[in-house]
């Protein structure tokens, strides 16, 4: 479990959506989010579900990886589903069946609300994963930039980010080992009851607590003597550009947009 | 030295990416519903609070629910479930801060996570009632709960949760805190001094 978290979902590729800038990819998933709610028929919802096919293939991802992170939310989008189902009483009755009714209202109302969870799932998987985490760290940087103004601390939450996202693999490595340290003492913190859990846990803890104050006073140093002094003036070696590309996939967006609101109820 | 400000950034940054860790590490509790999980990703937002101030603990408990985004990204799209994780991050923290702050001993700990727990059943409570679970209702378009039935999951459902799982976490901080208070109190000395640089 914990090698696979290393680079996120990030999965490196050279498709036009890899290519896309990470500031665009963003923009992209933040307003197609508010668009997916101007769906409320068959008409709109298929458009969707179109538009996000398009958007797979583009991708180049295999189909394995969106429907692995699909998984974790299966489960939530059946029980809405079923929700839907057996709760939503207008319209005809479609099934009659002993003490089970079902309204064609629930039935399609359940199978729009799957539609719109399965859209936006998979969108924002194929945004991690054709973007690293940092890259989208860099675009979030630059995207709140005008927040300044207001006093918000824009690029010193960046550098924090940066920073956890940087030592999360080695934590997950550390925490790893601890967890082996303590197996190996007949320790066992992944199954038992609440108690049992509960011991286990501590001694995985202090390790972990000691050695994130120690790694945080050298690297404190370390940057100190690469001179580091905030943001201002810094200048990078990541570099994201905009091209001709990246306005037009936020176009495309828009034309939706107008299709969608043309189409609906 | 850098400057006290940059040093206490990079400790919270630290101290999130073990929260996010720990937060991968969450198990349901028997009998409540599946969707409310516990783990113990509050500890380094209260460790971070006792030794570096407020600032830092919302800081860790912020950052934790933007890595967890990052990675696990959410169903609603809009992040409904991080929005609630982060209050009740803060509902909890802060009444340890400002107890601790009062008396800087185990004693003072404890008072601070009681006092937290209970902040947070009820604050959690009733958030989710106005705020939250129509939140979810809206986002999923469910046929919202209404009255008495809102009513019944909050208190047979958010509130023992919220309970327990302030109850699991105190117990675990106090037996950490007394292991851990040597190292505590260094760390807070050198984050707390008036910085000269």
């Amino acid at each position: 479990m914990l090698e696979k978290m290393i680079f996120g979902r990030y999965i490196p590729g050279d498709s036009f959506i890899h290519r896309l800038d990470a500031r665009a990819k963003l923009l992209f998933v933040f307003f197609f989010i508010m668009v997916v709610f101007i769906a409320n028929n068959w008409i709109t919802y298929g458009i969707l579900l179109v538009f996000t096919f398009l958007i797979i293939k583009l991708s180049k991802i295999r189909l394995y990886f969106l429907i692995n992170g699909l998984k974790p939310v299966v489960f939530l989008i059946i029980f809405t589903f079923l929700l839907h189902l057996f709760f939503t009483r207008e319209g005809p009755i479609i099934l009659d069946w002993k003490f089970i009714k079902i309204y064609e209202e629930g039935l399609k109302q359940g199978i729009f609300i799957s539609i719109r969870f399965t859209v936006l799932v998979i969108l924002t998987s194929i945004l991690t994963l054709t973007t690293t985490p940092i890259s989208i760290t860099d675009a979030l940087e630059i995207l709140l930039n005008p927040l300044k103004k207001w006093k918000l601390p824009v690029h010193e939450l960046a550098l924090m980010m940066s920073i956890s996202l940087r030592f999360i693999p080695t934590l997950m490595d550390e925490t790893d080992k601890i967890m082996k340290a303590q197996m190996a003492r007949g320790s066992d913190m992944t199954t038992g009851n609440m108690k049992e859990r509960m011991n286990a846990i501590v001694p995985l803890l202090i390790p972990l607590f000691v050695s994130a104050f120690k790694r945080a006073e050298d690297l404190a140093t370390a940057m100190e003597v690469r001179g580091y002094r905030g943001g201002e003036g810094r200048t990078r070696y990541r570099k994201l550009e905009w091209a001709l590309r990246d306005t037009l996939t936020l176009l495309t967006l828009v034309v939706l947009a107008v299709i969608l609101v043309y189409f609906r109820n | 030295m850098l400057k006290g400000k940059t040093r206490m950034l990079i400790a919270v940054a630290m101290l999130s990416s073990i929260s996010f860790v720990l937060m991968l590490l969450a198990f349901p509790l028997p009998v409540l519903p599946a969707y409310l999980k516990v783990d113990f990703s509050d500890i380094p937002a209260l460790i971070a609070a006792i030794t570096m101030g407020p600032v830092a603990g919302i800081l860790v408990a912020f950052l934790k629910n933007v890595l967890d985004w990052l990675f696990a990204g959410s169903p609603t799209g809009v992040p409904v479930g991080h929005m609630a994780n982060f209050v009740t991050s803060i509902l909890f923290i802060t009444p340890v801060y400002l107890i601790y702050r009062k008396v800087t001993s185990s004693k003072g700990i404890m008072a601070g996570l009681g006092a937290g727990t209970v902040s947070m059943a009820i604050g959690m409570s009733v958030l989710n009632y106005y705020v939250f679970l129509p939140m979810y209702a809206y986002f999923l378009n469910f046929p919202m709960e209404t009255g008495t039935a809102l009513f019944n999951t909050i208190i047979f459902g958010i509130l023992p949760f919220n309970l327990i799982k302030g109850i699991l976490v105190t117990i675990v901080m106090i037996v950490l805190f007394k292991r851990m208070k040597p190292l505590l109190d260094k760390v807070t000395s050198s984050y707390m001094k008036p910085n000269t640089n």
